[in-house]
């Protein structure tokens, strides 16, 4: 073995370690920061999965959040007594992950080359004109912006969008009685969360962190895309499909 | 300009497989009335969800009255037993997320009807240039 070979060799046998006390803290003391810090670690794995099966119609940011989720679960799954290491196990949950993704969305290859270049360049337009109206551009100026057609927008918004809808809550039915007509900021009266409310917290840490904390700020904080956009970093239509994606995943992690 | 109360109604299936269409058809419909794309988005949102909860079997009716600068849009019917608890009086403990904290914060009312044998209609309404 050459000398730039065993500095490797050694370099993976200490990433291998500090994994396995990473592990250790957090499946044996249920510390969470450290299976915070283990999806860190390993995301630029995903991102590297999440390549071979770009260009085949969505996005890869898109790809690389659905390989997260197969990361979480092998993160979730480890077993120490296992004498693989954490990225040999997780491999075959990322690609899975990701194949299972191809495979129930299989409508993406068949979305015309036009529009998928038009979904694509409708995000930096909607990101000039926010910049330059400094509110939400219509569908109209966004057509403009890119001379279509309002109609093709809208079809192309569709694009990379139709994922399965999902439940966020359900319980028992009961006999409390629904409110006629709810207006935000309402004073609401104070009602027992079911079971059912209580297993989406586990649905909820599931994701990663970046799309927990875009559904917080979303749902808890009230922000609008545009300014979870800017904080994030990315663009707005790209978190308009976390926050849809995000909910999904919830139901099929509710269903499971 | 749209005219006011000017009405679209839509009978889609619950299957899945459908929800890209009808979220096409919002789009369009939103698009008349100049809401902004994130509008647009919101109120896309707020129906999928609603329909999530009715399950996958059967259909259901869309009424879109569109406004100048609103639309109200009527959903149903819908199981009472699927939807009612999701929509039920309190907000959710941080950290939660339920369909009624979602509609709280896409759409600028929301509402139920009962229609009797387990079967109820929700209304969401959306104004233009308000979020």
């Amino acid at each position: 073995m050459t000398a730039p070979q065993r500095r490797t060799a050694a370099a993976s046998e200490r990433a291998r370690e500090e994994d396995r006390a990473l592990l250790r803290r957090y499946h044996e003391d249920g510390d969470t920061t450290a299976r915070e810090e283990l999806i860190e670690r390993h995301l630029p794995l995903v991102r590297s999965l999440a390549r071979r099966y770009a260009g085949r119609g969505e996005a890869l940011e898109d790809i690389e959040q659905v390989g997260a989720i197969g990361l979480i679960k092998a993160i979730d799954r480890f077993e120490l007594e296992r004498e693989v290491s954490l990225a040999t196990y997780a491999t075959p949950n990322v690609v899975g992950e990701i194949k299972r993704h191809f495979r129930d969305k299989g409508w993406a290859i068949r979305v015309p080359r036009a529009l998928q270049e038009l979904n694509a360049s409708m995000s930096g337009a909607i990101e000039r004109l926010t910049g330059r109206l400094g509110r939400s551009p219509s569908i109209a100026e966004i057509a403009a912006e890119l001379k279509t057609t309002p109609e093709d927008v809208l079809e192309a918004m569709e694009v990379g969008s139709a994922y399965s809808t999902v439940s966020l809550s359900t319980g028992p039915g009961g006999d409390e009685e629904l409110d006629p007509l709810e207006t935000i900021g309402g004073e609401d009266a104070e009602f027992e969360r079911s079971e059912h409310r209580a297993a989406l917290e586990p649905a909820l840490d599931r994701l990663p962190p970046r799309e927990r904390e875009i559904l917080r700020m979303r749902f808890e904080e009230g922000l609008p895309q545009t300014q979870i956009a800017q904080q994030v970093g990315l663009s707005q239509m790209h978190v308009s499909r976390l926050i849809r994606k995000s909910l999904s995943i919830m139901r099929e992690e509710l269903l499971r | 300009m749209t005219n006011h109360h000017e009405r679209i109604d839509l009978v889609a299936p619950l299957s899945g497989d459908f929800q890209a269409v009808v979220r096409l058809i919002i789009g369009g419909i939103a698009e008349r009335v100049d809401f902004a794309f994130e509008e647009i988005d919101d109120l896309q949102l707020a129906v999928e969800r609603l329909l999530a909860e009715a399950g996958q079997i059967g259909s259901v009716r869309l009424s879109f009255e569109v406004g100048e600068a609103s639309i109200r849009t009527r959903v149903g019917p819908l199981s009472e037993a699927a939807v009612a608890d999701a929509l039920r009086n309190g907000d959710a403990p941080p950290g939660q997320l339920t369909l009624r904290r979602i509609l709280q914060t896409v759409v600028d009312s929301f509402g139920v009807e009962h229609l009797g044998d387990g079967a109820i209609v929700v209304r969401l309404e959306k104004l233009k240039g308000l979020s």
